[in-house]
This record gives structure tokens, C-alpha cells and sequence, in this order.
């Protein structure tokens, strides 16, 4: 018999010195992944978190999807282009079969695009779907999607992870996809496995002979089971733990800034609904500070409209446009009638030291220039309700844009859409969101990038939210880990799709 | 007496439902909608018409009376309904997690007793020791670490640092037996520690005070060996108190194992309930709460019963 590590301790022999060389490894092949949160359900068409979305990446296909470089490629579409009427057509890729062994055809297709679009529907992008006038079958394997209004974005509508085709037949509670793994075992809210779907369109793929995952909610244990070995890969690896992963010499960090903090604003009554107190608000802020305590330093400060700096869309003075400035902060609440300032409440909660770390930089130099808020840290289930309802006058708040596309930025941005929680209540700010129902419309690249500069100067002014801080998402795994990539910007949060081709090098 | 057993359980019946009532009440008073929380996860920021949707397909939109009527009677025939999340089966989560919890705190306990009482023992013979002092003060020690400090600081030491033991988790004991009491280990010591060292005050002071009666002297007196003397007088005499305070102690342990659950992701009845307590998940909540109360209620009166047993005045009073 060998003397393992494990049988020492079994023995009840703990040696500290041998320990340190030896390490749980893991050699099935299987990757062992901790998760942050465990997905509440995995319904393909309901926004249950990204947590849900990155097991849902695998186990279900789009017509599109992301590559590493967050461009969109062809998955259960081949190609796709936009026809003299304006429609987009869609050309369906052969041999592709869902994980019953039925081809997945354009009826298929279409009957998932009008269950999203039904009126009974709860999925999450229901909204634009309903945009869709008709969808057409042409052949087997071509499918028309012809639209109300032009829309130059529509294809990535499909890369989202709650827009998955499901074989037509399935039963209710049963969706029948046909991603790279299918889910072989569950238990709620403790793990899931997933194994190679072996009729997976793509030859060679994917790479893994299958996948754990493990939810370890505390950030700290996840960290720590990435440390001791337990697992090979983490998501969300916590802040303040980044530099222990970089140093480690078994791990490496992949990370990216991509999901945002923000400042929102009830903007149903005073002083919030005045443009140039939220504007006084903007120019308050010394956003390193934010980073420095809230992120350890891994973020970025956001002095204007969230848009990815090296992109088209990108604007050096208007990304500058609310810089920390507080003369001009204050003159801007004279000029508003509120020279000596005044008493508010500011809405976070205390459930994420994220938020609740935010709240408190941004308490003190509101404070310097004359605008007293008291904090209110409820749970974060009742800081959502009051977010809703608009009970409250300034929330503090971390959310991410859909995509990379400055047409991502409208679930953030334009506040003429239904009230929630993650955007301002009830502001008036219609010049951004008409120009980004004009971006939306255009399909000419120059033009879009003017149309979306012409936004970035439009919010300045509106202040529909106060950009404060770009954070840092990372990924840490284990140094054998290859082939895995941590999307750019907002898409970071469907990175999980990567794990089709990430293999043990 | 059987006419006071009928009335202790009937009591305890009332006081379950009671105790769901409350819980059932006061989770729909505070802020916070199921269907708007599972839309809105991960920051989703979900459409109002969606939500509504979902509110209705979820039974949300009925009069709270009438939520309550369907619950109390599910409840009557033994079902306790289905998650609001998912459609999971309450009772099914229940069955599979309440044996781990259970299993949890009988470890614990175990080990809390294996460590208690010789101590104490010990320590109340040899008073004044440099055992008894050095355990007294350890104890003490224990007393005022909170639990998931020391269970952080297990996983930072032996996890993290000396690699010795995985992080947390857990293993079915039929997949891999050595790995589940190596994963048990841990969370049962980080569950122990307040229990044994109450355990072994409460111990040391019993056989303190049995060492000074005459029914001691006597003994010692008619020349029993020291040996028969303290096992067949102290300890008898001393371990009365000492299964009263298990007995109390087991709802702190429930309290308890909340934390310790959490800390090193040992998948127990805790974690389902502080995640169905975050989405506002009703059924799951009152079920869980309820199968709880219910397990405390009958270690009550299980307890009541041997006391019946051993001292009529109790049935008398």
C-alpha cells in the first residue's frame, strides 16, 4: 500500500510537510468549476443570473454566439444576413440534432422564437421579440425574421443566454437543447454534471470529458477551495483575493472590467428630478476612491456614459465628462436653488459589501458639498421591491450592460422604459433614448458611431445614471486549465460558453 | 399520566401552528416579491408585464387569505407544497438535507460530550491543576470565539494553507466513506466547540459539588476503593445536569449548524432556507421552518416526558 495524503489523514497522521507537495488533481478530465450562486432554475428563455447562464451556455445552442474575442460567430446558423426588405435571414448549419437525435430545423426556430414573443411569456427578452411581425420558413433551413421598425442589432438578440432554440415537441418542464453538454445530474442547489453530448455538431468538441459544478455561495470558501485544490476553476474570484491567484504559482486570474457601479436617481419629484442636481451629484464623486476601497484596486474609475474605452463607440473628453470637480459640483446646486444644500436618503444594501463599500465613499462627498444622505442598507430582496416602487431618492447600485454594443446600454440607460429596480425611477432623459432608438435603427457603422457620441453628450446632460466605477471580473483557475477565455466587457457574464473549449493542457 | 402526555402533545401541535403562521404572516408582510427576485437575478433588470405574468402563474395574485387556507390545508395532508423557484417538492429537500443536518449535530454533540465530561471530570478531581486550569481557560476561550470565526479560520489553516483537508463540501457516505467523515470533521468540531465547553463546565462544577456531599464521605468512610467512589457516586450524581443542559443546548446547536453550514458548504437544511429566505421563496421558507419547530418541539417534549418518567411532582404539577 502506498501512504497517500488522503490515508495519513485517515490515520489521523497529519503531516504539514508532506501536505504542501501534494494536491487533489484533478486527472478524469472532468473539470470540477465552483460557482457563486446556485442557478435558481434553468429555464432557457427565463433570466435566472449568470450563474444559470453559463451552465444554460453548454447545454443549449443559439443561432449565434460569442467567440473569445466577443465578436458574434454562427452556431445553429451558418450565416446570416439582412434581405432587400430589411428582414434578416437566417441559414441553418446541417447536421446539427438535438440531444434526443432530432435535426434541429427551421420549425424549430421559429416555434422558439414565438414562444419567447407569446403573450403569456416570461422571457427575459419578450420585450424585444415582440418587435418580430413574423416569422417565415423558406425552406428547412432558412428562417426570415422580419421585424416592425428596422433593427440593426437583432442577430445578437441570439447570442444572449435566454434565447436558446428548444426542440419544438418538448414537454413543459423539460427543454430539449442541443449545446456541446447535456446535464446528467443534479443536486438543487449543491452541484450539477454535465457530460459530452457525443452528436455535438462541431467535430473535436467539446474537449472536456465532462464538467462539475460546485456552487460554494461565500466567496471566501470558493477562493479557498481553488487554493487547497478542491476544484479547478472559480468564477468571481473576490477582490481582495486576486493577488494571492496571481501569485500562486499553480493558478492563473483571467480577468476583464466589464459590469459597472452606478449612481440612480428618483427622478419623480425634487431635487432629483432637476438635471443639474443630478449633474451636481456626477462632478461630487473622487471615483478612485471607490475602486481603492470597494474593488482593492482592481477597477476602474467611470467619469461618464459606460461605454468599453477602445471600441468605436469610445470618446476620450465625453468619457471624462463628469470628472471629479466639486466648485463646479457645487455651483451646479446654486444654480439649482440649492445653495446650503439638503437632507436625503440614499438606497443600497449591506447583503454586498460592494454596494454597501460604494454607498459609503459616495455618502461622504455628497456630504462635502452640502447634500446630507442618511443610508438605508435593507437585503438585498427588499432593496429590489423599493427599487421597483421608487421608494427611495438615491440608489446605489452595480449592474453590467447586455452586450458591447452601445445598444446593450439601453436596459441602463434609456429610463422611458417600464420602471425596475436597476434603472433611475421615473426620469425624464429623452434625448438619450431617442438616440439610442436611432443607433438601434441604423445600419451604417459611421453613422451609428456618430448617432451613439451624439447619446454619450445627450446623458452628460440627462444624467439618466452616474457612472462610477468599471470593477474587475475574474476568473482564477488552476495552470492546466487551457483553452478558456474571459469575454471582453459586458460580456464577461457569458464566458461560461468558453468552457466548450477549454481542456486540461 | 396519559392524560398529560395527550395535553403536552396537543400543546405542542398548537405551538407549531403557530409558529407557521407566523412565519407564513410575516414573510408576506416584509418587502419583496418572489417572481420580480427570480427575474431579477444577477441584476437582470425584469420588464413589470413579465413579472406579472409569472405572479400570476405562481398563485402570488390571490388574496393572502386564501394563500394561507391552501397552505394550512396542504399542510393537513401532509404537503407542504412546492418551491416557488423551480417546482421542486418542499418535502423532497427536506428529506434529503434534514438527515445531513441531523447528522451535523449528533457529531457534534458526540464530540462534544467525548471531550466534556472526561475533562471535566478531570478537572473537578484534580481542582486547581494545572489541567484544570489550562481547560477552563480554553474553555472560556471557545465560549467566546464565534463559531463561524473559528470555522474561517479551520478552513484558512488546514484548507488553504497546510492543503490537509478539502475546503468544505460534502460526500455521500455510500460514494466514499472516508471522504464524508473527512469532510464531516471540520463542521462537526466548528459545531462543537460552544457545546463542549458548556459540557465541560457544566461537569467539572457537578462533580465539584457531588466530591463535597456526605453520601462521598460515606463512602470514602466505609473504605470503597477511590475508583468505585467516583464512578459508582460522583459521576452518576454529577451527569444528571449534565444531559439536562444537552437537552437545552440541542435548539442552540439547530441555531448553530445555520452558520457552520454556511461556512464550509456542508449542504444541510441551512443553506436552501437562507437562499429560499433571499428569493422570498414562501413555501420553502414555512416548510423548512416548520419541519424545524416541529423537530424542536418533539426533542422538548421527549425531554418533559423522561423527566415525567423520573420525578412524579412534574406530572402532578
Amino acid at each position: 500500500m502506498t501512504i497517500t495524503r488522503r490515508t495519513l489523514i485517515q490515520a489521523g497522521v497529519a503531516l504539514p510537510i508532506l501536505s504542501v507537495t501534494a494536491r487533489a488533481q484533478s486527472t478524469t478530465g472532468i473539470l470540477r468549476f465552483g460557482l457563486s450562486a446556485s442557478p435558481p432554475n434553468l429555464q432557457p428563455w427565463v433570466s435566472t443570473g449568470a450563474s444559470a447562464g453559463t451552465v444554460k451556455l453548454l447545454i443549449h445552442r443559439s443561432l449565434v454566439a460569442y467567440d473569445s474575442k466577443g465578436e458574434l460567430r454562427g452556431e445553429l446558423a451558418e450565416s446570416w444576413s439582412i434581405d432587400g426588405d430589411g428582414a434578416w435571414v437566417f441559414k441553418l448549419r446541417q447536421g446539427a440534432v438535438f440531444h434526443n437525435g432530432e435535426p434541429v430545423t427551421a420549425d424549430d426556430v421559429k416555434w422558439s422564437i414565438d414562444q419567447m414573443a407569446a403573450e403569456t411569456s416570461t422571457a427575459y427578452m419578450k420585450g424585444q421579440f415582440q418587435a418580430i411581425a413574423r416569422v417565415e420558413i423558406a425552406d428547412p433551413r432558412t428562417v426570415r425574421v422580419v421585424t416592425r421598425e428596422p433593427v440593426a442589432t437583432l442577430p445578437s438578440w441570439f447570442a444572449n443566454y435566454n434565447t436558446f432554440i428548444i426542440w419544438r415537441k418538448s414537454q413543459a418542464n423539460e427543454p430539449i437543447g442541443a449545446g456541446p453538454f447535456r446535464l446528467v445530474g443534479q443536486e438543487r442547489g449543491t452541484s450539477l454534471e454535465l457530460a459530452p453530448f457525443d452528436k455535438f455538431y462541431k467535430q473535436g468538441y467539446p474537449k472536456l470529458k465532462g464538467i462539475k459544478f460546485i456552487v460554494y455561495a461565500d466567496e471566501n470558501l470558493r477562493n479557498a477551495a481553488l487554493m487547497s485544490g478542491d476544484v479547478d476553476m472559480i468564477e468571481y474570484v473576490p477582490w481582495q483575493s486576486m493577488d494571492a491567484v496571481e501569485k500562486d504559482p499553480r493558478l492563473k486570474l483571467d480577468s476583464v472590467e466589464g459590469p459597472f457601479m452606478d449612481i440612480l436617481f428618483n427622478g419623480s419629484k425634487p431635487p432629483f428630478s432637476d438635471p443639474r442636481v443630478r449633474r451636481a451629484v456626477a462632478h461630487a464623486v473622487k471615483r478612485d476612491d471607490i475602486v481603492k476601497v470597494a474593488f482593492f484596486g482592481r477597477g476602474k474609475p467611470l467619469e461618464g456614459v459606460p461605454v468599453v474605452e477602445g471600441t468605436p463607440w469610445y470618446d476620450k473628453e465625453l468619457a471624462r465628462g463628469w470628472n471629479y470637480d466639486p466648485a463646479r459640483a457645487k455651483a451646479l446646486l446654486s444654480e439649482a436653488g440649492y445653495a446650503n444644500g439638503f437632507q436625503t436618503t440614499m438606497l443600497s444594501t449591506a447583503q454586498f459589501g460592494m454596494h454597501k463599500d460604494t454607498a459609503e465613499v459616495v455618502q461622504q462627498y455628497l456630504a462635502a458639498i452640502g447634500i446630507q444622505s442618511e443610508l438605508k442598507l435593507p437585503d438585498w430582496s427588499t432593496r429590489v421591491t423599493l427599487g421597483g416602487r421608487g421608494q427611495y431618492d438615491i440608489a446605489i447600485h452595480g449592474v453590467s450592460a447586455d452586450n458591447n454594443d452601445p445598444d446593450g446600454l439601453t436596459v441602463v440607460l434609456d429610463t422611458s422604459l417600464p420602471t425596475t429596480y436597476s434603472r433611475s425611477f421615473q426620469l425624464a432623459a429623452p434625448r438619450t433614448a431617442a438616440a439610442l432608438a436611432r443607433g438601434r435603427g441604423e445600419f451604417d457603422q459611421a453613422k451609428r458611431v456618430q448617432i451613439y457620441k451624439d447619446m454619450q453628450r445627450a446623458a452628460l446632460e440627462e444624467v439618466p445614471l452616474v457612472g462610477l466605477a468599471w470593477r474587475s471580473q475574474g476568473y482564477g483557475m488552476d495552470r492546466r486549465v487551457k483553452g478558456f477565455t474571459n469575454l471582453p466587457g459586458a460580456l464577461t457574464n457569458s464566458s461560461g460558453g468558453m468552457l466548450e473549449e477549454t481542456y486540461f493542457g | 399520566m396519559t392524560q398529560w402526555l395527550l395535553r403536552r402533545v396537543a400543546v405542542s401541535v398548537a405551538l407549531a401552528w403557530v409558529v407557521a403562521t407566523i412565519v407564513f404572516l410575516a414573510l408576506h408582510l416584509v418587502p419583496g416579491d418572489p417572481a420580480e427576485l427570480l427575474l431579477a437575478t444577477g441584476g437582470a433588470a425584469p420588464d413589470p408585464t413579465i413579472v406579472a405574468e409569472l405572479r400570476q402563474r405562481l398563485g402570488l395574485e390571490r388574496p393572502l387569505i386564501e394563500q394561507y387556507a391552501a397552505f394550512l390545508g396542504g399542510v393537513l395532508e401532509g404537503d407542504l407544497g412546492k418551491s416557488l423557484v423551480d417546482d421542486y417538492p418542499v418535502s423532497s429537500e427536506i428529506a434529503l438535507r434534514l438527515p445531513r443536518t441531523l447528522e451535523l449535530i449528533l457529531a457534534g454533540s458526540l464530540i462534544a460530550i467525548a471531550l466534556g465530561i472526561p475533562g471535566g471530570a478531570y478537572a473537578g478531581l484534580r481542582q486547581g491543576g494545572t489541567f484544570d486550569r489550562i481547560a477552563s481557560a480554553t474553555a472560556g476561550l471557545l465560549l467566546a470565539v464565534p463559531v463561524f470565526v473559528l470555522g474561517t479560520l479551520l478552513v484558512l489553516l488546514l484548507a488553504q494553507t497546510l492543503r490537509l483537508t478539502p475546503a468544505g463540501g460534502y460526500t455521500p457516505i455510500a460514494q466514499n466513506p472516508a471522504q464524508h467523515f473527512t469532510l464531516l470533521a471540520l463542521p462537526a468540531v466548528a459545531i462543537a466547540k460552544g457545546l463542549a465547553a458548556i459540557i465541560f463546565r457544566m461537569t467539572r462544577a457537578s462533580v465539584l459539588d457531588a466530591l463535597s456531599r456526605d453520601f462521598v464521605r460515606t463512602a470514602r468512610g466505609k473504605g470503597l476503593s477511590p475508583r468505585r467512589v467516583l464512578v459508582r457516586h460522583v459521576l452518576r450524581n454529577a451527569l444528571t445536569p449534565v444531559l439536562t443542559v444537552l437537552g437545552l443546548q440541542m435548539g442552540t446547536l439547530l441555531g448553530g449548524t445555520v452558520l457552520v453550514e454556511y461556512v464550509f458548504n456542508w449542504p444541510g437544511l441551512s443553506t436552501p432556507l437562507l437562499r429560499a429566505v433571499e428569493a422570498r421563496d414562501y413555501p420553502m421558507v414555512v416548510g423548512i421552518v416548520l419541519t424545524i419547530s416541529v423537530l424542536f418541539l418533539l426533542i422538548n417534549l421527549i425531554m418533559d416526558i423522561l423527566y415525567a418518567v423520573l420525578d412524579p411532582r412534574v406530572r402532578a404539577a
